[in-house]
């Protein structure tokens, strides 16, 4: 009887902890099953990103890892050749360089410069002034930077360009430059361009900021005798660090995508001085006819952008401001 | 947070997969060569797609003007143009090509730019059609259509012809007492004499690089052998060791010393220094056939009795040929891939008709027809009837250094001769960098 019980018992043991653990996978796959079920909601959207985001991203990487003839069809696979001869290429380098001279030149104009300028702007009493010089600013921002390239261009002319004129008017003719037909000075004639357009973006985008400061708090520091230049120091540029950081990651990767202005003012030259990596990517595809090349400085592009990406929401996670 | 890893390695793999299936698409096809039959039946029906190189202003109405004239003697057709400029035909065509995209009729160059689509079978073979014994091929010049052949067939329509000529301002060279030079001594002298007057003798904007490609293309035609030249556009078979080379960089660099504002070209476009010789800013101006009604015309400063033109005289020491002008036909292929190359030929054919050919030798559009007796004095200005007798003339036509060239070679004689003409390189060093060039894509 004992055993029988047992037996009794033990089986309904058992049968309990099967019906217990079947109706547990009943429940995981019913869970998984609402679960890809309400994924349908979002399925599109994951498609589209998929398929122009992350697939083109990922056939960048394989690409850069062929070399191909684009008239017969013809591909083969390199290994990390491309990745290799990237190393020894000299344009790479120089063109890694004015990105980076770009970058830095940028953060210090349009981020610093530009958050100066805006705490001026927002310093100023009258509403109308205020509004006035944000539009003033933001009016390059408008142009489209095809058309500002044409502008500069016409600007840096040396026969009837405005620059030399005026150079030549203020007694310093003697420092006239051939700009974009200099190797030594075409880069940053085109940075300085690109200064002059993204420069009032850049200001409102701080003002916007400024203006999110409660007043109270600029109120108790002029109560406290604090004046204008350590408000901006102490109150305005640490409670807008977020838009800081934000500022300082969209420049440094506009850097890095530099491309229009470049290709409208010089080209890339003279003598491949002004290459930045995205016109040098646009030479290997589309000139060289070398894509799998093209694709492996794509890559770098990708990394370095990915980084300071990466290095911004680190840096953002780090100092929150709330008030 | 697991989750959200599960789902990010999920779409790395989809992503993958579908990158790999993606790539293994791109295996090399080996499609038979399609050759266009002189008898084949045209079916007057749908669509036929054209990429042009008429996207200015001035020449677009050309193949509108034909394509509607063509779709009106046959209702059934359709003709999608796609017309662009001389630098941004290049990127479309190539984007188009690795895209499998290409039109049923395309542009193209002759030299290294056509054989592309030559080697990679995208090119009908006309043989049959437009070789010289041709009924049609008769009709063309007989340099022209010899300058669309490879491996001993025709796979291209030229449409004009294209050389390049010094155009002078005759009212400035006339009031400083200047001749037309011929020798290029002669040439520099007269550059000193414009200088002195206080005016640019010649305008040069350098910024697309290949400005200047054209006065070294012309001078290494003076100065190195033909048979050397033709030996080093293959890379397999370049040495780049012929002394001629360096002293047709060195007599560029006298005529930029001397004739030009210097450096200061290679930030000015070809479109400035044109304007400059057009509104009478310089005196000279290097330009091709195809640009003579442009620079000088009712509409410009510079009236067209005022324009001269003569072929950039050559060294007194030239080891060349010395007759021989740069320039080079421009035509169009039909694409290997089209499903009406019947009917394409048939509108090439109608495009190269006697009335065709005749409106386009004619202003405004001034493009010398490669279709003999097109181009006549009561059709086309002076200058381009005077400038097709010198190239009908010219024993041996030096094609352009940079469609000639494979792509790397082009760019190192583009970037090397910005340099050169910037002074941060010498002749020697931009002949070792071509060759360089070169050696790298023999190798590859």
């Amino acid at each position: 009887m004992k055993a029988a019980g047992s037996r009794a018992i033990g089986k309904g043991a058992g049968v309990g902890r099967t019906d217990a653990s079947t109706g547990r996978l009943r429940g995981r796959a019913r869970e998984a099953f609402r679960q890809c079920f309400s994924f349908r909601w979002v399925a599109a959207a994951v498609i589209v990103l998929v398929w122009f985001v992350y697939f083109p991203v990922v056939d960048n990487f394989i690409i850069s890892t062929t070399r191909s003839d684009i008239y017969t069809g013809d591909v083969s696979y390199v290994g990390l050749g491309n990745y290799s001869r990237l190393l020894h290429d000299k344009v790479v380098w120089s063109a890694l360089w004015n990105n980076c001279a770009y970058a830095v030149i940028s953060v210090i104009f349009q981020v610093f410069g530009a958050f100066i300028l805006a705490g001026i702007i927002e310093s100023l009493r009258s509403d109308f002034w205020r509004r006035f010089w944000r539009a003033l600013y933001f009016v390059p921002s408008a142009i489209s930077l095809t058309v500002t390239g044409l502008l500069f261009y016409f600007i840096y002319q040396p026969q009837i360009g405005i620059l030399d004129a005026v150079m030549r008017a203020t007694g310093l003719g003697a420092l006239i430059q051939p700009w974009l037909g200099s190797e030594h000075t075409a880069i940053y004639a085109i940075i300085a361009m690109s200064q002059w357009q993204g420069f009032g973006y850049s200001t409102l985008l701080f003002a916007v900021a400024i203006q999110k400061i409660p007043g109270e708090i600029f109120d108790a520091a002029r109560i406290d005798g604090i004046g204008p230049i350590r408000r901006i120091i102490s109150i305005t540029w640490p409670l807008t660090r977020e838009m800081t950081g934000l500022m300082i990651l969209v420049t440094i990767t506009g850097a890095f995508q530099v491309f229009n202005e470049v290709m409208v003012m010089t080209g890339g030259g003279p003598n491949n001085a002004s290459q930045v990596l995205g016109t040098w990517v646009y030479q290997q595809g589309f000139i060289q006819d070398d894509f799998g090349y093209g694709a492996a400085i794509a890559s770098v592009v990708f990394v370095a952008t990915m980084l300071t990406g990466a290095a911004h929401l680190w840096y953002t996670k780090r100092g929150r401001v709330s008030w | 947070m697991k989750r959200i890893a599960r789902l990010a390695v999920l779409m790395g793999m989809a992503v993958s997969g579908m990158a790999i299936s993606a790539s293994a698409t791109r295996a090399s096809s080996s499609r038979k060569p399609v050759v266009a039959e002189p008898g084949a039946t045209v079916d007057y029906s749908g669509t036929l797609s054209l990429l042009t190189k008429f996207g200015v202003q001035q020449l677009s109405p050309y193949f509108v003007n034909a394509a509607h004239a063509y779709e009106t003697l046959h209702p059934g057709v359709h003709v999608v143009l796609d017309q662009q400029t001389d630098d941004s035909v290049k990127d479309k065509t190539k984007t188009l090509v690795a895209s499998n995209s290409l039109p049923d009729i395309y542009f193209s160059w002759t030299g290294n730019w056509g054989e592309n689509f030559v080697r990679g079978n995208r090119a009908v073979d006309l043989s049959k059609v437009i070789a010289s014994d041709t009924e049609w091929g008769k009709t063309f010049t007989p340099a022209a259509v010899a300058s669309f052949v490879w491996h001993g067939k025709n796979y291209g329509m030229p449409l004009y012809l294209d050389a390049k000529f010094m155009g002078y301002n005759k009212q400035v060279f006339s009031k400083l007492g200047i001749g037309v030079p011929k020798s290029f001594d002669e040439l520099l002298s007269a550059c000193d004499t414009i200088h002195k007057s206080g005016m640019t003798p010649i305008s040069i904007g350098n910024k697309e690089a290949w400005p200047a490609i054209h006065y070294i293309g012309q001078l290494l035609a003076y100065d190195v052998p033909e048979a050397t030249l033709e030996k080093d556009f293959n890379p397999k078979t370049a040495t780049y060791t012929d002394p001629g080379y360096l002293a047709a960089l060195n007599q560029f660099t006298s005529l930029v010393t001397r004739c030009t504002d210097g450096g200061n070209m290679n930030g000015v476009s070809f479109a400035t220094a044109i304007e400059d010789f057009s509104n009478l800013k310089s005196a000279m101006y290097y330009q091709e056939i195809i640009e003579f009604d442009g620079s000088a015309s009712a509409q410009t400063p510079l009236k067209q009795n005022d324009f001269g033109f003569f072929v950039l005289p050559p060294a007194a020491s030239a080891k060349g040929d010395t007759k021989a002008i740069e320039g080079a036909p421009e035509g169009y292929m039909i694409n290997t891939r089209s499903k009406h190359v019947s009917l394409a030929l048939d509108f090439l054919k109608f495009i190269t008709s006697m009335s065709n050919a005749e409106a386009l030798s004619a202003p405004p559009y001034g493009q010398p027809s490669a279709v003999i007796g097109a181009v006549t004095d009561k059709n086309s200005s002076s200058s381009v009837v005077a400038g097709m007798v010198d190239l009908n003339a010219t024993p041996f036509l030096m094609p352009w250094l940079d469609t000639a060239n494979t792509p790397g070679v082009a760019s190192a004689w583009l970037n090397g001769i910005q340099a050169l003409a910037g002074g941060s390189m010498s002749a020697a060093q931009v002949i070792e960098g071509v060759a360089t060039a070169a050696k790298a894509d023999a190798d590859r």
